[in-house]
């Protein structure tokens, strides 16, 4: 309970008994008010009629009926005429009363009428003693008028109190809620500096204490992003060229090579300059320098139409380009464009074409190839390019065998679609250090009426049909509307495609899938975004990530490389963790790991290796406190369930 | 609660009487005496010697030596000794001026037979016209039974009369403020805790129990 909503109760608890205390007091008060004035009138008429009763010395039946006029003219219960012996000598008593007042209000309020008495004589005798008693009737109706006179009065003044209570709370407890949106933004790492610091000194304290932790953060913050950055700059871009390096190509290489790449294959192109020696003990080093920044000026304007492609440095002498959606004639065109300048460039530096030449060794990939295979079969083209006469060969790879064309994947992935045969597949993501289960990631498997397929055979197939989307779309209202009973009260993981993002209906499609059934999910879900399309995307992705936090889904990063110029993105986002491929965190240099986690634990991001295949890897990432865990390795170890 | 009081407030009489505890205690005489100087210190100790006298005397000799002895009082009116129209005097108010007016009189005389154990039943104010002085006028009756013709005890007349020889009095109006408070609580058989009976016979009570000099 909000120390506003403590306070308000204990004050308005406060002021009600003082006003339900001043209201019975004063009901109180009124009743006896009432009671004194039945008296005052009793003995008024007690004193009166004692004197008129004297007048009649001793005549009963003349006493009787001065008692019955003032009895049947005025308000009483009885009046009462006894002799010096207590006998009766005259008596009357009302026979029927009644009160304007409900019963419920005269069996709660006992209101007494008191007896007032006079002498009564006759000359130097004495008759006796007069009674006389006034009717309450009047008297409860009166009462009655008051307390809902009292009543009314009351609530409007308590209605006012309230009121005004609740202004003055909300004043004095204003800069309360500014500490509190301080404190809740501090929570979700976010860098809030409270700029109205507050009058009260505890709150001033509390704000200015938590503006320069704020501050240190942040600053911790920026601190590792400009290190991060630098350190980017030393391990991706190689320094004569400009150009990126071998590293970071091989980085790089996993978002194309996988089942679910958004392209099929491409060209990687192996380029190698020969003949630099003697160029250099022709031109000089400097001028053989200034050569390579026009070779490298020469290369990315080759390939300057392709939004996909990478040129890198891989050493002193070669290059490579890779171009995905690129087909072997193309990028023929593309090797003989660039040896055609290449030539020229060299002609320009005055060297001797036959002895420096450039050798350019195409090979066709495809996204089943793993990296080493990549790279071998590229440095082998490029090999028989150094030996042939064009200086240009292609090689390609050799097509697996389809075990089905694609008129059969279309059948059976629109058949899953239709009948729902898509069905989740869960994997440990696991904490080695804490011996604990992190999450569970999600995959999927497809059932035809034959066998089941797993999520590499035929998510490549879907992609290449272009109904990788609608597999996004069917899993998603499998996971929201129909959840497997399995995944009840667990963390799941769904990675989401680059394809399916960029989509302009899907973040329509996720959006009223939440507002249907997102407050009913019953596990907790976090959805996974590449980090190619996060930092690209940041506007949009801070859309989806204020979507997510309406329903509590969490948001997390994977195909992390750190290849951006600025992460800010992430403070903005503030992913919960961040994925990358266990080879990424075991070839960072030491400043470049420990820049990271200065970023990444300033903003409470998890980082989370996936990938880990061997128990080597698995313990160098352990040396360099890589925790959280994903692949093979992930299901041998135990865990606490 | 204030008949307990009444109640109470008689009894001390009574044990004082059989305690013989004085009628003005040795606190109050001192109070009287720093107010009234020696000369009231002596009309009390005069007075407690004449009530010494007759405390075993049946009811006529004490009611004719209280007589006397407050008759000896000099007559003055309110407005002269109190500056105000009616104001009925405590016994150490009325002895200690040694001046008051009729009611004054009659009130001395009543605590004085009360304190020489006088049933209070048996005495009443009575609100009478004075033929002679052609003017209100209040006397203090005694009933030896409720129906018997009562005796008068006057400051004009000063000796006690049947009320029959009195034929320059015309009685009006009775009044017994102990009968009232008793009538009171049982009038109708209802029980109503009551402490007024008459305003003016209220006032008094509460200056006596202030013990106002």
């Amino acid at each position: 309970m909000t120390l506003f909503k403590q306070i308000a109760i204990l004050l308005s608890l406060f002021l009600l008994i003082v006003l339900g205390t001043v209201l019975t007091l004063n009901f109180k008060s009124a009743n006896e008010s009432v009671s004194q004035r039945l008296y005052e009138d009793a003995k008024n008429t007690a004193s009166s009629l004692s004197l008129s009763l004297g007048g009649a010395n001793g005549d009963l039946s003349m006493m009787s009926t001065m008692i019955n006029a003032n009895f049947d003219s005025g308000n009483y219960i009885s009046i009462s005429l006894v002799d010096v012996d207590n006998a009766v000598l005259y008596e009357r008593t009302i026979e029927s009363s009644y009160s304007a007042a409900p019963k419920w209000f005269l069996g709660l309020v006992t209101l007494e009428a008191p007896v007032a008495s006079a002498n009564v004589s006759a000359g130097w005798s004495q008759v006796g003693i007069l009674h006389v008693q006034s009717d309450v009737s009047y008297a409860y109706t009166e009462l009655y008028t008051i307390l809902k006179s009292l009543l009314i009065s009351f609530g409007v003044l308590a209605a006012v109190a309230l009121t005004l209570l609740n202004l003055l709370l909300v004043a004095v407890l204003k800069p309360l809620k500014g500490v509190q949106k301080q404190a809740e933004a501090v929570i979700r790492n976010e860098f809030i500096i409270q700029a109205d610091i507050p009058y009260t000194k505890e709150f001033k304290d509390v704000v200015l204490g938590m503006n320069t932790m704020v501050t240190r953060v942040k600053a911790m913050f920026d601190k590792g992003n400009r290190e991060l950055q630098q350190q980017k700059e030393l391990e991706y871009i190689d320094p004569a060229t400009k150009l990126k390096n071998r590293k970071y190509l091989i980085d790089k290489f996993p978002e194309y090579l996988k089942i679910d790449a958004s392209s099929k294959g491409g060209v990687n192109m192996m380029l190698a300059l020969s003949g630099v020696i003697e160029a250099n003990e022709q031109i000089g080093h400097k001028e053989v320098d200034a050569l390579f920044v026009n070779l490298a000026q020469i290369f990315t304007d080759s390939v300057s139409l392709y939004t996909e492609a990478i040129v890198a440095r891989m050493n002193g002498t070669e290059f490579a380009i890779f171009v995905p959606n690129c087909d072997e004639e193309e990028a023929t065109e593309i090797a003989q464009s660039i040896k055609n300048a290449t030539q020229y460039a060299i002609a320009e530096y005055k060297l001797d074409p036959e002895l420096t030449f450039i050798s350019l060794g195409l090979f066709e990939y495809n996204y089943r190839q793993s990296i080493g295979e990549l790279l071998a079969l590229s440095d082998n083209a490029l090999t028989q390019a150094k030996f042939c006469d064009s200086h240009i060969h292609c090689d390609r790879a050799q097509n697996a065998t389809e075990v089905m064309g694609k008129d059969a994947w279309r059948s059976i992935i629109k058949e899953a679609l239709s009948h729902d045969t898509l069905s989740f597949v869960s994997y440990k993501v696991v904490n080695a250090g804490a011996k604990t289960v992190a999450h569970y990631a999600l995959s999927l498997a497809l059932e035809s009426s034959e066998k089941t397929y797993s999520y590499g055979q035929f998510m490549a197939p879907a992609n290449q049909l272009g109904l990788s989307n609608k597999v996004y779309q069917n899993i998603l209202n499998m996971l929201f509307k129909k959840t497997d009973p399995q995944l009840k009260n667990s963390i799941c993981s769904l990675r989401l495609s680059y394809e399916y993002l960029e989509d302009t209906q899907s973040y329509e499609e996720l959006s009223t899938l939440l507002k249907q059934y997102g407050a009913k999910l019953p596990l907790r879900l976090i959805i996974e975004m590449p980090d190619k399309f996060v930092r690209k995307n940041t506007k949009d992705v801070k859309e989806y990530k204020s979507l997510f936090e309406k329903y509590n889904i969490d948001m997390g990063i994977y195909e992390f490389i750190g290849e951006s110029h600025d992460y800010q993105y992430l403070q903005d986002l503030r992913p919960l963790y961040i994925k990358a491929e266990a080879d990424y965190f075991l070839t960072q240099s030491v400043q470049s790991l420990s820049a990271l986690r200065l970023i990444t634990d300033a903003v409470g991001i998890s980082l989370i290796a996936s990938g880990v295949m061997e128990p080597e890897t698995l313990q160098r990432l352990k040396e360099i406190h890589i925790d959280i865990i994903q692949g093979k390795m992930s299901d041998t170890l135990e865990v606490e369930l | 609660m204030f008949r307990l009081k009444i109640t109470l407030f008689l009894l001390v009489f009574v044990f004082a009487l059989h305690g013989g505890e004085p009628y003005v205690n040795g606190a109050l005489m001192s109070k009287i005496e720093g107010k009234y100087q020696i000369y009231a210190k002596n009309r009390f100790l005069y007075l407690q010697k004449t009530l010494d006298e007759v405390q075993n005397a049946n009811d006529m000799e004490k009611l004719n030596a209280v007589n006397d002895f407050f008759n000896n009082v000099r007559y003055a009116t309110d407005a002269k000794i109190y500056n105000k129209s009616d104001y009925w005097a405590t016994p150490w108010e009325f002895l200690g001026k040694d001046m008051g007016d009729c009611e004054d009189y009659v009130i001395s005389k009543y605590f004085a037979l009360i304190y020489l154990g006088v049933d209070p039943k048996k005495l009443f104010f009575s609100y009478v016209k004075s033929l002679r002085f052609n003017a209100a006028h209040m006397v203090l009756t005694y009933f030896e039974t409720p129906r018997s013709e009562p005796l008068v005890l006057d400051n004009y007349n000063l000796k006690i009369f049947p009320a029959s020889q009195r034929k320059d009095l015309i009685p009006v109006y009775n009044f017994n403020g102990e009968s009232l408070y008793r009538a009171s609580t049982s009038g109708n058989g209802q029980k109503v805790d009551n402490d007024k009976a008459h305003k003016k016979w209220d006032e008094l009570k509460l200056n006596m129990k202030r013990q106002k000099i």
